[in-house]
């Protein structure tokens, strides 16, 4: 039998591209090696940031010229995650009450106040907050901060319940969802791709006319497999979580020159990330070991936490009950790739970096983009097709 | 950076400290109680005088030991203090502590001897003060001359409820009865393959059968084959609602021991990544060694109920073995005693099978209803779990249950229920608790406060 759509991957994007498929009637097929969001889908922390980074600011770099289209999805993603709970039809945890983007001194707030304007220019209504301001918002803010940049529809969701919810949806929609099958094989047979599949000791072949790599960090091992080179390369992050405490932080908190998340959950958790690498075990030839769980870094925890405490003190009296690790990737660019890949037709990615915040929206993107035999022009910027020179010289097998 | 690093001051760490000290290895202990003795030998503080304290004749050879190990000015000993973390970098370790003597520690090799902890069973009311583990309210006995509350009930399957009826006896307290789930009968049959090798180590039995006798004279109602329900109060335990011979019976309490086995700690040996098994009978994961007591990871050592709930005397001699083998490995002056103790580790196993089998909570294990709460940090329901199970594959570890329900997220992170969920998992899936992956232990073994990290 020939599938339509295969995708290979159990998380955000797999789940959620195969449920805005099954409702366009395509029927996909979702294999997932582990479990449904066992991988960087339910560990990451959970951010919904919508301002844009720094390096989009920078006059006459590359990055500045793509602002605005990066400006352009995260209003569509801000749309997107507002109808989620809707859509799927069930609490999600999302909470869009607003952002603030920190500045702890002169240097930051020139940054910041640059940041606004570009943005306000770009249609995005970010507001550049005065440090009282700031601390109008959050009494507990350290009394240096200086000022803020503050966006209402920033804010977070639970990372742990997202994926199911897709896939719950996915699979009422008419989706096949199979956990522990594992893909060992992807290649080109005549118009079709050709999946060995393995689940419980069985193996098996499926075909299928689109493929979805919806692999996560995997993507990039899978595609060499097959011959293929996407540069995407490994992010071993890690977040940290503290006791309860009473609520009094409704928004996400962010550092426009340092490396800070921050949030508090619906059960009073502190969760506290930002950027900072955990180091990937490594297997006996050196290589990462991309199924382990990476280790943490003492010194990185000790700097997250120390810039989270510098902007938000009462922290100090709280206790770490849990840091851990996950494994993201980056894109050679920093922007995500998603689309078809060029040099296998029919073969779709979507990885590299934003894909909790972008997720719900790429896989709409995704999905349009195989309904629709073309790729949507907001994620244009996102096309595989700007790595195609990779792969001039590659024979798959 | 130090040679040896000692995680845990029972019987197990004391005798490793021995021969390590004695190796001319420089040796640190660390333990989160103010002064050595483990959880066997709970010292009262300092500044106590208390008569004829741990008097027993089982607790001489422990006892001796631990007055070796507080003379020893060799041993740099850091009490009040947790290891929050463990890692290994390079040929040594790091060990992150929090406490009295926070900040981290390095060390060449690493011995954990860090006990056991009394395994949470979640019945009915099982939250409500008063009701308690066996250990707590033995451990208050011990070193604070405290009885938890009376009149007393003591429930459960394992044997260590005479031990401590003996002891709240003659601390003066009201008991008012020992409840066991196991008849006569049900115990000789589980001891009997075990008992002619149990005679090379007569005193646990000896002991045991004295208890039983002593317990007899004082007129405390013993009842064999008597099943828990569950613990009612409003707001506090007040009585204990138990079947026995049919009947169901209302027993008022103000405090209960309750005692179905324990838990080897296994927090440091996962989250280094170790090799632990799953423990029987009761479970929980205990770490796996080789004779001379090296765990899987090279320089990591395990001694003592780390390695399989087995008591002190057993935890001594494992803790003399891996002194040895430690010092052996480092290249020291190693002392000659290593075959000697662990002949004296294998006399003692068929006793402690024979206490395994008596102990197992296997077929006696106290119902829970769907309200009962089976993580009491973030207060998730049987029912909640069981929810969350029927909408995962089967195949779903316990990590999965857990992020979608919240069980084990909460301070302990874990250490109460995992070994419920595993457990329930298993069963449901019909395997074996082994085959389960349980949660990923992850840094701080302990709460942490921020202000110790970032300072």
């Amino acid at each position: 039998m020939t599938h339509e759509v295969l995708i290979i991957g159990g998380g955000l994007l797999g789940c959620a591209a195969a449920w805005h498929l099954a409702r366009a009637g395509l029927t996909p097929r979702l294999i997932e090696a582990r479990g449904i969001n066992a991988g960087a889908s339910g560990q990451n922390a959970g951010s919904l940031h919508f301002q844009i980074e720094r390096r989009f600011l920078e006059p006459g770099g590359t990055g500045h010229a793509q602002g605005g289209d990066i400006v352009r999805l995260n209003r569509l993603a801000i749309e997107e995650w507002a109808g989620l709970e809707d859509q799927l039809g069930r609490p999600l945890d999302i909470h869009m009450h607003g952002g603030l983007m920190l500045a702890e001194n002169e240097a930051d707030l020139a940054l910041l106040s640059l940041k606004v304007a570009r943005e306000n220019e770009l249609g995005l209504p970010t507001q550049l907050l005065s440090g009282a301001e700031a601390r109008d918002l959050v009494p507990r803010l350290a009394s240096h901060i200086c000022g803020a940049a503050w966006l209402a529809k920033e804010g977070h969701a639970n990372p742990r319940i997202l994926a199911d919810a897709f896939a719950d949806a996915a699979r009422a929609s008419g989706a096949t969802i199979e956990t522990q099958s594992r893909l060992l094989d992807l290649r080109r047979v005549g118009d079709d791709w050709q999946a060995t599949i393995e689940q419980s000791g069985q193996i098996t072949t499926a075909s299928a006319r689109h493929v979805i790599l919806a692999s996560g960090h995997w993507t990039a091992r899978i595609a060499a497999c097959m011959g293929l080179n996407i540069p995407l390369y490994l992010a071993p992050l890690m977040m940290s979580v503290t006791d309860r405490t009473a609520p009094f932080l409704p928004y996400l908190i962010q550092h426009v020159g340092k490396r800070l998340s921050m949030k508090q959950t619906d059960d009073g958790n502190m969760v506290i990330g930002g950027g900072w690498a955990s180091a990937p075990q490594r297997m006996v030839d050196g290589l990462p070991d991309l199924d382990a769980p990476p280790h943490l870094v003492p010194d990185n925890l000790r700097a997250n936490l120390t810039v989270a405490a510098g902007v938000l003190p009462c922290l100090r009296a709280r206790s770490l009950i849990r840091s851990w690790t996950g494994m993201t990737c980056i894109s050679a660019d920093q922007l995500p790739i998603v689309g078809e890949v060029p040099a296998a037709p029919g073969l779709y990615v979507a990885a590299g970096g934003s894909m909790f915040t972008l997720g719900p929206l790429l896989a709409r993107m995704l999905a349009r983009s195989i309904i629709e035999r073309a790729m949507p022009d907001e994620i244009a910027l996102f096309s595989a097709a700007r790595f195609a020179h990779l792969n001039a010289f590659v024979v798959q097998p | 950076m130090i040679d040896i690093a000692i995680i845990g001051g029972g019987p197990a760490g004391q005798a490793a400290a021995q021969q390590t000290l004695a190796a001319g290895l420089s040796t640190t202990m660390i333990d989160e109680q103010a002064r050595p003795g483990g959880q066997i030998l709970r010292q009262p503080p300092a500044t106590f005088a208390v008569k004829g304290w741990m008097n027993g004749r089982l607790y001489r050879p422990l006892r001796r030991l631990l007055a070796q190990t507080e003379a020893d000015t060799r041993l740099d000993w850091r009490g009040e203090t947790s290891v929050a973390g463990i890692e290994r970098i390079d040929t040594h370790f790091r060990l992150t502590l929090s406490g009295a003597h926070g900040g981290t520690l390095l060390a060449r090799r690493v011995l954990i001897a860090a006990g056991c902890y009394d395994m949470p069973v979640a019945m009915p009311g099982w939250p409500l003060p008063g009701v308690m583990s066996a250990g707590a309210v033995q451990t208050l006995l011990k070193s604070q001359q405290v009885v938890a509350g009376q009149p007393i009930v003591l429930l459960g399957s394992h044997p260590l409820l005479l031990v401590l009826a003996t002891q709240l006896l003659d601390a003066g307290a009201d008991i008012a009865a020992v409840l066991m789930p196991q008849t006569y009968g049900q115990i000789a049959r589980a001891a009997l393959p075990y008992l002619a090798g149990a005679i090379f180590s007569p005193g646990p039995l000896i002991a045991a059968g004295a208890a039983m006798a002593r317990l007899r004279r004082a007129g405390v109602p013993m009842m064999m084959g008597a099943r828990p329900l569950g613990f009612t109060g409003d707001g506090r335990l007040e009585a204990v609602d138990y079947t026995w011979r049919g009947q169901t019976h209302r027993i008022a309490a103000q405090a209960a021991a309750v005692s179905y086995g324990f838990l080897p700690q296994s927090d440091l040996p996962r989250q280094i990544g170790a090799a632990v098994r799953w423990a029987r009978p009761a479970g929980g994961w205990e770490t796996v060694c080789d004779g001379a007591m090296r765990s899987s990871i090279p320089g990591l050592y395990v001694a003592g109920e780390t390695t399989g709930v087995a008591g002190a005397d057993a935890a001594m001699a494992e803790g003399e073995i891996a002194g040895i083998t430690m010092a052996r490995d480092a290249g020291a002056a190693a002392g000659s005693g290593i075959a000697r103790a662990q002949a004296r580790r294998a006399r003692m196993q068929p006793f402690i099978d024979l206490l395994r089998a008596v102990a197992d909570p296997g077929d006696v294990w106290p119902q829970a209803t769907p309200e009962t709460l089976l993580c009491r940090c973030e207060d998730i329901s049987v029912a909640q779990v069981e929810a969350t199970m029927a909408r995962l594959s089967p195949m779903a570890d316990a990590s999965a249950v857990k992020h979608r329900c919240r069980i084990g997220m909460g301070l302990c992170q874990g250490r109460s229920c995992e070994h419920a969920l595993v457990r329930r998992i298993a069963a449901a899936r019909g395997c074996d608790p082994d085959a389960v992956a349980p949660f990923r232990v992850r840094f701080p073994a302990r709460p942490l406060p921020v202000d110790e990290i970032i300072d």
